[in-house]
C-alpha cells in the first residue's frame, strides 16, 4: 500500500487541530520518537511529524485527516516497548499520548479508577496507595511505561502468576477508532455479555485497532505484607520442577521468577553483588504477599519447605525492604547487565505451558552450543513466560550475527511451538516478530485477524505494518 | 571467640518522611530494619565465629518491636539476641546510649571482641561505638576494613584513613567499628529464620543492669537539640524564553551577558 507524505499544508492543518505547540517536525526532537527499546539501528524509523494531542476529539480529527489523506498514524505511549509496536515504520504521523495523563475519576465504591492513557503506570498506585487500594498490573518497566502502552500490549510482568495480566483489570475504555469515531466500550460492570467483548479485543491489539484515550481499571486491596525467597538449585530442571508443586499446594505466590546461572552471574557482576551463585545452576525468586506480615512469613516458609523437599540446596528469606530490594535488583538488572556484555541481542519472551519449561532448557543449551552464542534464560516461571535472550558473541561479525539470529530464532520458535507454546507472552509481535508469527500461526487464525483489521481500518492507516501485513 | 555486636533498628530509608513543623523524623507507621551498616558488623562477627569457633551475641536498645531486628540477626547466624528495653532509656543521646550499652555488655558476660557498625543511618553520628569502648576502657579501632590476624590475645586490623590504610595490632578484648569493605552480608536462610522464630530473646531493664539513673535516657543526655532546620536552597533556575529567530538572538545575547556578569565566560 502506498501512503502519501505529510506536506506542509497537512502540518498546518494538524497545528490547527492541536495547537502549534503540540506539533513538531524537527529531526532532533523527532529522533526520540523513532525507536522504542528494541535496537534502534535495526528497527528504528523516523516519523514525518509528531503530534501530542490532549483530547479524544483532537485525536478523532487527526485520524479523520489521516484517512482523507492516506497518511499512516502510529500511536505511542512511553516508548518502552520491546517489539517495535510504537515505531512509525512508514513515517507519517506519530501520535503520542504523553500529554493525556489526567486522573479523571477515583471511584472507591466500585474500586475503580478512570484515567487518561498517557499516565505512568506506577503513578496510579502512588495515587491510590493511601486509600489502601492497588492496581495489580505490573510490567517490569512500571516506572516509565504508560497505561496506554500496557493496554495496547496487554502487558504482563512479574506478578502475573497471582494477579494476571493487564487485560484482567481493564473494565472500560474510550477509543478513537481507525476511522476517527469515538466510542465507549465496557464500563464499570463485573458482568457484561451485551454483544462482543470489544474492549478485550482492543487489549493487546498493539494500536492496530484504534487509540485508547481513557480507561477504567479495576483495583484490588493493597497487599501490605510480603516475604521473598531466593531459592538455589543445582540444575534449572530442579528449579522448574518445583514450580507446579508449589502451585498445587495452595499458596499462590505473587511472583515466581526463574534465573539461570549465566543470568544471575552476569547481573551480580554488573551490580557488584555477592550472592552465592557459584554453587547454583539456577535460582527461583518467589514472593508471597498478603495483608498480615506474620501470616505471609508463615506462608513463605511453607513454600520454602516445599522447595527444600524438592531438591533446593538453599533457601534465603527476605522479609524486609533491604534484603528484598537486594534480591529483586538482581532479577531486574539481568537485561541491563547483558546490554553491557553485548549491546546487540534479541530479547525474547516465549511462552510455554508451565509443565513444558524443563523441556525447553536443554534445547536452549543445544542452540547456544550450535550457534556459539550465549542464551541466558530468565523470566516468569510461574506462568511459563521465559526471556530466553540471544546475545551476540562479541567475536562474531554483525553480518554473521544477523544470519545466526534469524536461524536460532526460527529454531527456538519451532521448539516452542512443538511444546505447545507461542512466540510472545508479553512483549508482542510489533515489527520484530512479524515474519515469525506468520510462520507459526494457523493460517485460518491469521486470516480471521486480518479480516478484523480490514473491517475496522479500511484505509489501513492505523499503526500499519505491525503484527501482520495486509498485502 | 566470644563476640558481642550492638545493633540498631532504623527506619527503612526509602520511606523516611520529615515533620516539617518540628524538623524531626516521623517514626510512626514507618517500617524499621536493621541499620544497614550494622549488617557488615554482623557478617564480620559470624565469619570470625565460623573461623575460630565461639559465640556471637547481638543486642540492641529499643522498644519491644526491636526484637524483630534481633531475630533477623539470629536468622543470619548469630547465636543469641538480647533486648535492652526500658521507658527510662527514651531520649538518650550518644553519651547516655553508649553508657547503657557498655553496662549491658558487662552483664552479657565474657567477651573477646565487640564489633559495631560504622554509624547508624538515622542519627549519622558514629559516636556510639567509640563511646562504648571508652566506657569499657578497651582498645578501639574505627573504620576497620579488614581483619588481618587474630591470635589468642590480640587482633590485627586494617583501618581506612584519608590517605590509605593503617594497620593496628591491639590486645583483646577490643572494639571495632567496621565499614562496608569488611564483608558482604549474607541473607538469612530458611533454617535460620526457623531457629530465630523459636529462640527466646531475653529483655534487660535499667533495674536489671543496675544503672545510674542520672546517666540514662533524656535526663542523662548532655546533648540538647536546640533547633533543627532545613538548609535553604540557594540554587535558582531561570528559564529564558525565545520565540522565532529574533527571539533566539535576543535570548542568546541575554545569556552571554548573564554569563559574562558571573565571570563564567
Amino acid at each position: 500500500m502506498r501512503y502519501n507524505h505529510v506536506t506542509l499544508d497537512i502540518v498546518e492543518e494538524l497545528k490547527k487541530i492541536v495547537g502549534p505547540k503540540n506539533v513538531f517536525s524537527d529531526e532532533e526532537k523527532m529522533e526520540a520518537y523513532s525507536h522504542d527499546e528494541t535496537n534502534a539501528a535495526e528497527y528504528g524509523h523516523m516519523p514525518e511529524v509528531v503530534v501530542t494531542p490532549t483530547t479524544a476529539e483532537e485525536i478523532s480529527q487527526i485520524v479523520k485527516l489521516a484517512n482523507r489523506e492516506l497518511i499512516p498514524i502510529t500511536p505511542r505511549g512511553a516508548g518502552s516497548g520491546l517489539s517495535g509496536g510504537a515505531i512509525p515504520i512508514f513515517g507519517g504521523i506519530l501520535l503520542s499520548v504523553e500529554k493525556m495523563n489526567r486522573v479523571l475519576d477515583i471511584d472507591y465504591g466500585n474500586m475503580m479508577i478512570t484515567t487518561e492513557t498517557g499516565i505512568v503506570t506506577n503513578e496510579i498506585n502512588n495515587i491510590i496507595k493511601e486509600k489502601g487500594l492497588f492496581y495489580a498490573g505490573y510490567p517490569m518497566s512500571l516506572e516509565t511505561c504508560y497505561l496506554g502502552g500496557n493496554i495496547a500490549e496487554n502487558a504482563g510482568g512479574g506478578k502475573a502468576v497471582k494477579y494476571g495480566v493487564t487485560g484482567k483489570y481493564i473494565m472500560g475504555m474510550e477509543l478513537v477508532t481507525p476511522t476517527g469515531d469515538i466510542v465507549n466500550l465496557g464500563g464499570k460492570l463485573s458482568k457484561d455479555v451485551t454483544g462482543y467483548d470489544l474492549k478485550q479485543l482492543i487489549v493487546g491489539s498493539e494500536g492496530t485497532l484504534g487509540i485508547v484515550t481513557k480507561a477504567t481499571i479495576r483495583l484490588t486491596g493493597l497487599p501490605t505484607a510480603k516475604s521473598t525467597l531466593l531459592v538455589l538449585y543445582k540444575t534449572p530442571k530442579d528449579a522448574i520442577d518445583t514450580v507446579p508443586v508449589i502451585m498445587a499446594k495452595g499458596t499462590i505466590p505473587v511472583s515466581m521468577e526463574f534465573m539461570d546461572k549465566l543470568s544471575v552471574q552476569t547481573a551480580c557482576e554488573y551490580l557488584n553483588e555477592s550472592l552465592p551463585y557459584q554453587q547454583a545452576g539456577a535460582m527461583l525468586l518467589i514472593e508471597v504477599d498478603g495483608t498480615n506480615q506474620e501470616q505471609v512469613e508463615l506462608d513463605a516458609e511453607a513454600v520454602g519447605d516445599l522447595c527444600m523437599e524438592n531438591g533446593a540446596i538453599e533457601v534465603y528469606v527476605a522479609d524486609n525492604y533491604t534484603t528484598q530490594e537486594r534480591i529483586w535488583s538482581v532479577r531486574r538488572n539481568i537485561a541491563e547487565a547483558f546490554k553491557v556484555v553485548s549491546p546487540i541481542q534479541s530479547l525474547e519472551d516465549i511462552v510455554v505451558p508451565i509443565s513444558a519449561i524443563p523441556d525447553i532448557i536443554p534445547e536452549l543449551d543445544r542452540l547456544s552450543e550450535k550457534y556459539d552464542i550465549k542464551i541466558p534464560c530468565y523470566g516468569h516461571a510461574g506462568d511459563g513466560n521465559l526471556h530466553a535472550t540471544l546475545v551476540k558473541n562479541p567475536d562474531h561479525t554483525l553480518e554473521h550475527w544477523h544470519d545466526i539470529e534469524a536461524k536460532a530464532l526460527r529454531e527456538l520458535y519451532q521448539i516452542t511451538k512443538k511444546l505447545g507454546g507461542k512466540i510472545s507472552g508479553e512483549h508482542g509481535i510489533g515489527v520484530k516478530r512479524k515474519k515469525y508469527m506468520l510462520e507459526n500461526m494457523d493460517p485460518v487464525e491469521l486470516s480471521l485477524m486480518k479480516g478484523i483489521k480490514m473491517a475496522w481500518d479500511p484505509n489501513y492507516i492505523m499503526n500499519p505494518g505491525k503484527m501482520f501485513d495486509i498485502e | 571467640m566470644n563476640i558481642i555486636i550492638p545493633i540498631k533498628q532504623v527506619p527503612e530509608t526509602s520511606n523516611v518522611k520529615m515533620d516539617k513543623e518540628t524538623g524531626t523524623m516521623i517514626r510512626e507507621g514507618v517500617v524499621s530494619v536493621i541499620n544497614p551498616l550494622d549488617l557488615y558488623a554482623i557478617e564480620a562477627g559470624i565469619q570470625l565465629k565460623e573461623q575460630f569457633g565461639g559465640k556471637v551475641t547481638v543486642f540492641t536498645m529499643g522498644p519491644q518491636a526491636a526484637t524483630k531486628a534481633l531475630k533477623e540477626a539470629i536468622a543470619m547466624g548469630c547465636d543469641e539476641g538480647i533486648l535492652i528495653s526500658d521507658r527510662k532509656f527514651a531520649g538518650a543521646d550518644t553519651w547516655a546510649t553508649s553508657y547503657t550499652l557498655s553496662e549491658a555488655i558487662k552483664h552479657i558476660g565474657e567477651y573477646d571482641l565487640v564489633i559495631a557498625g560504622e554509624r547508624a543511618t538515622d542519627g549519622d553520628t558514629g559516636q556510639v561505638g567509640p563511646g562504648i569502648a571508652a566506657w569499657l576502657d578497651i582498645p578501639l579501632a574505627t573504620y576497620v576494613s579488614k581483619i588481618d590476624e587474630v591470635t589468642k590475645d590480640s587482633i590485627t586490623v586494617e583501618r581506612l584513613v584519608e590517605d590509605g590504610y593503617q594497620i593496628l595490632q591491639m590486645p583483646l578484648p577490643a572494639l571495632l567499628t567496621v565499614i562496608k569493605e569488611i564483608s558482604n552480608p549474607r541473607l538469612p536462610t530458611l533454617r535460620g529464620k526457623k531457629k530465630a522464630r523459636v529462640s527466646e530473646v531475653p529483655v534487660m531493664s535499667a533495674e536489671d543492669l543496675k544503672l545510674e539513673e542520672s546517666y540514662i535516657g533524656l535526663k542523662g543526655s548532655p546533648t540538647k537539640v536546640v533547633k533543627i532546620g532545613y538548609p535553604k536552597v540557594t540554587r535558582g533556575g531561570k528559564i529564558v524564553k525565545a520565540a522565532g529567530d529574533e527571539g533566539v538572538n535576543e535570548a542568546v545575547e541575554g545569556l552571554i551577558k548573564f554569563l559574562e556578569a558571573k565571570e563564567l565566560i
